[in-house]
């Protein structure tokens, strides 16, 4: 991609062989695009709350439960490990998923879904310290962020499971890389988001 | 030059697929690209119906304050006696200004013309993600389900104007569903247009047929594929606003709600109107792009010349896209906003004219001893160039802060915008409508109805625009219920009225595009020319009319800029003044100069 944008008047049909490989920089220039929606998407999410902070008397509010910061952080661990854990099971994979692919989704798979348990155990706590939705801004921001970013990661989790079953099933249609790559790159994403979030929101 | 391998390398990337024989597959769920362009024509021409039915009514108001609107009252108004209430004025012009923009303006220009021409015009198959492509329509499609539903629940559609500004779209200043329905509506054609978009951008980037460089696309396909980025990067900052707006609405978030009803301070009503204006005014080029491309395609086409320094004109489009995202602040002078912001602001808000005429001033040079067919298509181009300069001389005055304080919020700001986003983009539509309708149908719509329409189009919509900037320029506000309550207004009642008047010889005029339109799809034989306007560009040299499922047997090899006209050596040798964009000229033409 970054070849046939560089040198702009190339056909891109003489940059690529033909066949498998070409659709799959495809995909992979779809990715990149729907990527960039994304990151428009959370960073105007993030931009919104920054205002709303800014304009806030006192942050958070003397009455209202502060954040807590190392659960949070341990799941930023989780998110960093199911991460790598994918980058594994993508460089095992040969012509064809292996069980060691299948293997390391079934551990990214299953970070994932720890990842989603942890976070649900801070709501839990937060909401039985009093921090409801209508507490003013404060949780606003907080549920919505978290809450838009679970959506996703619930997302890329379903799609993990799907990943690991076809990578471990021997018979029927077989993972092709294309979906890993794509789903990877999905993962990545999430887990950068929440990088950000963290420090935007539980640390600062 | 194209090697053989190149184009076997094309061929191979897309094989030709069989066409879908079962109903649901061809003309439901299709994923055929020409299909799906169809399926948005028609869905984006239904509202734009529903709207305009919408603006009469609001036209009717301003001229006959208070009083029974005929045929449409009785059907629409019986709760209050086909009159219209506050209430209903307030949904009125919130549900003419949404549909307008969102569910009739964009699905036409940039979903029936960018599934219908990408492909064909850079010489693919299909779509680059086909199936996303048919998932993208039945999101919009969808949403304008949530649209037509948000009108039958109790308190009616929302009525918090088409910008949706809180605190009155809270649920504190429009409570109901039918605020939040609409609201979701935005949300969900926005998760479409963002995959249609991801298909454009990357269709066009890895489709391109062997030899269709960059610099030789068609202008159309510049101005969606600019429309596009600009899509994919900015309508999600419409569905964060969106979102937040719906949780504050819905689940009582406070992004927004401020003043008595906000808990602990509250939140901050001017948040969502900065999320909404660094989408909206990049939405205003999202709009326009599109128009531009085909009217300078059309331009060139029928003035038998090649466009004007097709490269300036690429360029703008390009500095008009960076510089659209730039800008946004200038939609909020009066907000408080730092005056050295504000500057800021305006100095890239006038910036942008510089592209635009540039643009403008190629569409010009391009008539210049043309010898121009004034063709239906090129009637509808000229208008658009035409509207589109009343528009952009009238935004110069609201992106100066100093003017802006004056104009603000007034009708002249609706006068504006209306000749930018609806005369222009409207106009620019129908260019490619009349255009392509051959390619589209394999038939032609009637030239003399054709006209008509033209004439009542273009004429209606100069004079009821013209009309709302000349009442804005004297001072009246834009929204009002009945503005004749305000002694300063009353003088203008009878503009008014006047202005309502040409509104609805305007839309009498639709009837005749209307009746065309139908009788040409389902009454007339079809002739399948396939090139019956004489055009350089694939889709025409190169695939039938309508186009085969698989648009051509075999994937073009491009050799040319698209607006290869009037070459004494190609009119000489082969006595016509065309050269397709993938035909080996004669001798001596395929070394012509490039158009440049």
């Amino acid at each position: 991609m970054t070849r046939g944008a560089a040198q702009g008047m190339v056909s891109p049909a003489a940059l690529r062989p033909a066949g498998a490989s070409r659709r799959e920089a495809t995909a992979f220039i779809g990715m990149v695009v729907f990527l960039a929606s994304w990151t428009m998407l959370f960073a105007s999410l993030f931009f919104a709350y920054g205002l709303v902070r800014t304009h806030a008397t006192a942050w958070p509010p003397a009455d209202q439960p502060r954040l807590p910061r190392l659960l949070p952080g341990l799941n930023t661990l989780v998110a960093v490990g199911a991460s790598l854990a994918l980058e594994r099971a993508g460089r095992t994979w040969r012509d064809v998923a292996s069980h060691a692919t299948a293997g390391w989704l079934a551990l990214a798979t299953v970070l994932g879904a720890a990842f989603l348990a942890l976070q649900a155990s801070v709501w839990r706590s937060l909401w039985g310290e009093g921090l409801r939705l209508d507490g003013g801004p404060y949780p606003s921001a907080f549920y919505a962020l978290t809450g838009l970013h679970a959506a996703h990661v619930l997302v890329g989790l379903v799609a993990l499971g799907a990943l690991t079953w076809r990578a471990w099933r021997p018979a029927g249609e077989a993972l092709e890389r294309t979906p890993l790559r794509l789903w990877t790159m999905y993962w990545h994403f999430v887990g950068a988001v929440w990088l950000i979030l963290y420090v935007a929101v539980y640390l600062a | 030059m194209i090697t053989a391998a190149e184009l076997k390398a094309a061929e191979a990337s897309q094989p030709i697929h069989a066409e879908p024989t079962s109903f649901w597959r061809k003309y439901v769920f299709s994923i055929d690209h020409k299909m799906i362009g169809r399926q948005f024509l028609w869905a984006g021409l239904i509202f734009l119906l529903l709207g305009g039915t919408l603006a009469m009514m609001i036209r009717w108001q301003w001229a006959f304050p208070g009083r029974k609107v005929p045929l449409l009252g009785d059907l629409f108004l019986h709760r209050t006696g086909g009159v219209i209430g506050p209430a209903e004025y307030q949904q009125l012009f919130t549900a003419h200004g949404l549909i307008m923009v969102f569910f009739a303006v964009t699905p036409v220009l940039i979903g029936a013309f960018g599934n219908f021409l990408i492909p064909l015009q850079i010489g693919a198959r299909d779509m680059a993600f086909p199936k996303l492509n048919m998932y993208s329509f039945w999101a919009f499609a969808l949403s304008q389900v949530l649209v037509l539903a948000s009108f039958f629940v109790t308190l009616g559609t929302g009525g918090a104007g088409w910008t949706t500004y809180p605190p009155l779209s809270t649920s504190i200043g429009t409570p109901g569903s039918g605020q939040s329905l609409m609201v979701l509506a935005i949300f969900v054609t926005g998760v479409g247009s963002t995959m249609g978009a991801v298909n454009y951008v990357t269709t066009i980037i890895r489709l391109r047929a062997p030899g269709m460089t960059y610099l030789r696309l068609p202008l159309t396909m510049w101005g969606i594929w600019l429309t596009a980025i600009l899509n994919a990067l900015f309508v999600p900052v419409l569905g964060s606003a969106g979102l937040l707006l719906l949780f504050d609405r819905d689940f009582g978030t406070q992004f927004f709600i401020a003043g008595a009803a906000g808990v602990r301070g509250g939140g901050d009503p001017i948040v969502f109107q900065h999320l909404f204006w660094i989408f909206g005014h990049p939405e205003v080029y999202i709009l326009i792009l599109p128009a531009w491309g085909i009217v300078g395609d059309v331009l060139s086409f029928f003035a038998r010349k090649p466009h004007h320094w097709y490269k300036g004109s690429v360029g703008a489009m390009v500095a008009v896209t960076v510089l659209s995202a730039l800008v946004y602040g200038h939609h909020m002078f009066q907000t408080g906003m730092s005056p050295l912001l504000g500057e800021g602001f305006m100095f890239f808000t006038l910036i942008i004219s510089v592209p635009s005429m540039i643009i403008v001033m190629n569409q010009v040079f391009t008539l210049w001893q043309g010898s121009i067919r004034f063709v239906t298509p090129m009637l509808f181009a000229l208008g658009t160039v035409i509207v589109f300069g009343v528009g952009g001389l009238t935004g110069l005055f609201l992106g100066d802060i100093s003017m802006d304080l004056y104009l603000h919020d007034t009708m002249f700001v609706v006068g504006h915008f209306h000749f930018t986003m609806a005369a222009g983009s409207v106009l620019g539509a129908m260019t490619g409508i009349y255009f392509w309708f051959p390619k589209m149908f394999g038939k032609q719509l009637d030239e003399r109805l054709g006209k008509i329409h033209f004439w009542f189009t273009s004429l209606g919509l100069t004079a009821v625009f013209g009309g709302q900037l000349l009442v804005g320029w004297a001072g009246q506000q834009r929204r009002l219920y009945d503005p004749y309550q305000y002694t300063f207004i009353q003088g203008l009642h009878g503009l008014n009225t006047w202005t309502s008047m040409f509104a609805f010889t305007l839309f009498a005029g639709q009837m005749v595009f209307i009746y065309n339109f139908f009788k040409t799809i389902f009454f007339t034989a079809p002739t399948n020319v396939q090139n019956p306007w004489g055009i350089p560009t694939l889709e025409w040299t190169d695939a039938a009319s309508p186009p085969a499922y698989h648009n051509f047997d075999r994937i073009p090899g491009v050799l040319r800029g698209p607006h290869h006209l009037s070459d004494p050596r190609v009119e000489e040798r082969l006595e016509r003044d065309f050269l397709g964009q993938a035909e080996p000229g004669p001798e001596g033409a395929t070394s012509a100069v490039e158009p440049a």
